[in-house]
């Protein structure tokens, strides 16, 4: 007879459940600043709203990609399995946000370069690293003995992480790039700037803040949920199927 | 060190690297902002705008520069139809009229010599359903002002001297022989050379590959000055692209892929829970 009770999805904890709607009232809220409260850029119109997402869900993807490196690094120490659903958990979720990240810079450049897509040094960057995290998925869904899997996905994961910090400091380090930056020296040939003004940083701060905790944090904990009951199932399914 | 504060300074090396936070950029030039379109604010100019229109004033010099949208099946009539407004005359036709191509589309220039103390110079180019006036107005009875841009003849000079010629000989009727040698001044709108008569004083510069001049007749005064408010004018005018329709095609986007992310979660849980129906079937039969 199998543990049928094992797959009873436990009642959500009370921190999750205040967490979700902290997150879906936080969310409502960044988007009422960055469309309603933020003035309107004049020299480019509506569309530079879309920088309070574009630009807080790259750093959200880092948050969730960061976990990966914490998740694979700690099961690779201790081999608990915890540490790896939290590392995947990070790259489905850390995914989702650098595919906004670049689906929004792309719409973005469309009236703003007079192109929707071009291979400057961080777009590219960017790109390769959802290329990289999108092979993770598929890699870890080949791969059967479950051991190997683990292990060998906490190594990628680590290793990815490599793709993430090229995209943020790239335009450090190849001044060529057209992408703008708003502090420090921009690039020469930076194309799109605009000045961030207290309107800016006020719509800008809290949508960071959420795409940098409460977004990951929380949809990677629903997706650590769900991969947990997934392994139970498998689990359990395989022992039934042996009975 | 605490972890907030180690996790404040994280953030900030974060921030930093990618390029974002405060800004270190040179304060931008305050503009005035009407129905989609921008001007810079005239620094010591009485400021008349209105919520259609910008509108600044130099008292003392009986000169004003106004822009504004108009509805009118053309340049001409828009032109018309502003400085009647301005005046509230009726205006007859232009002394001058030729079309240049700039940067932002095509402008035609208009020169009107409206009464013996009023001129108005006047550029206007069609912007969506509308057009866009900005007009140049001096009601000062000692001189005769008037402001023209035009192609450059040639795009090589790094001065309007050849378009100042042609100009000077036509509205005033004299050649560069009768006029000082030329004088360089440099002006916030930019670096302009001057000629100088008894009768008429001329400036010029260049802004790409167009000449922007101003002649007057009578007494300098503030010639100068109001020659580089009205050219700061038409090169700090732009209008605020209206692009919100991908504004809405990115929120689509970003409500897609957070939907979808979501509601695989719930359509995972629900083939999770089909499994365990499957289990518990099968865990009856077995008994």
């Amino acid at each position: 007879m199998t543990r049928i009770a094992e797959l009873e999805p436990a009642p959500q904890p009370r921190m999750l459940r205040v967490l979700t709607a902290l997150t879906a009232l936080g969310f409502l809220a960044t988007l009422y600043l960055g469309l309603f409260v933020a003035g309107t850029d004049i020299e480019q119109g509506e569309i530079q709203r879309i920088f309070y997402i574009h630009m807080p869900s790259f750093f959200g993807a880092f948050t969730a990609f960061g976990a990966t490196v914490v998740g694979g690094l700690l099961y690779l120490a201790r081999k608990n399995d915890a540490w790896d659903r939290i590392a995947l958990a990070g790259v489905e979720v850390g995914l989702a946000f650098a595919l906004i990240n670049l689906l929004t810079g792309s719409i973005w450049a469309r009236p703003i370069w007079n192109t929707w897509w071009t291979w400057d040094p961080r777009l590219t960057s960017a790109a390769v690293m959802c290329l990289i995290y999108a092979a993770y998925l598929m890699l870890r869904a080949g791969i059967d003995d479950l051991s190997r899997k683990r292990n060998f996905m906490s190594v990628y994961g680590i290793f990815a992480f490599v793709s993430v910090l090229t995209t943020l400091f790239i335009i450090r380090i190849v001044p060529e790039t057209i992408h703008p930056v708003i502090v420090g020296a921009s690039p020469q040939n930076a194309q799109g700037s605009f000045e961030a003004t207290s309107g800016v940083v006020m719509a800008l701060v809290p949508s960071l803040l959420l795409w940098l905790t409460l977004m990951p944090i929380t949809l990677m904990w629903h997706r650590y949920r769900l991969e947990t009951r997934k392994e139970a199932s498998d689990r359990l399914m395989l022992q039934a199927l042996s009975d | 060190m605490k972890p907030t504060r180690i996790a404040l300074i994280l953030l900030w090396l974060l921030l930093i690297g990618g390029g974002v936070g405060g800004s270190d950029h040179e304060a931008a030039v305050p503009y005035y902002r009407a129905s989609g379109f921008n001007v810079p604010i005239l620094e010591g100019w009485a400021n008349q705008s209105g919520a259609d229109f910008a509108q600044f004033a130099l008292v003392e010099a009986q000169a004003t520069i106004r822009t504004a949208r108009v509805s009118a099946a053309d340049g001409l009539a828009a032109a018309q139809s502003e400085l009647s407004e301005l005046l509230g005359l009726d205006i007859g036709q232009p002394v001058y009229s030729n079309k240049v191509n700039l940067a932002d589309g095509t402008w035609q220039v208009l020169v009107f010599d409206i009464d013996d103390a009023t001129t108005a110079s006047v550029m206007s180019r069609r912007a969506d359903s509308e057009h866009v006036v900005i007009t140049f107005v001096e009601r000062n009875p000692a001189a005769r002002i008037v402001l023209l841009t035009t192609t450059q003849a040639d795009d090589t000079l790094e001065d309007a001297a050849p378009e100042i010629a042609t100009a000077v000989e036509a509205i005033a009727g004299i050649t560069m022989n009768e006029l000082s040698p030329a004088e360089n001044i440099t002006l916030p709108s930019g670096e302009w050379i001057v000629y100088a008569s008894d009768i008429v004083t001329a400036m010029g510069m260049v802004f790409g590959n167009d000449s922007y001049m101003a002649l007057r007749e009578g007494e300098p005064g503030d010639f100068a000055a109001l020659a580089d408010a009205y050219n700061r004018t038409l090169l700090g005018f732009f209008i605020t692209p209206d692009n919100s329709r991908y504004l809405a095609l990115g929120l689509a986007a970003v409500f897609l892929i957070l939907g979808t992310l979501v509601f695989s979660f719930g359509w995972r849980a629900r083939s999770l829970r089909q499994g365990m129906e499957l289990i518990e079937q099968l865990a009856r039969e077995e008994d």
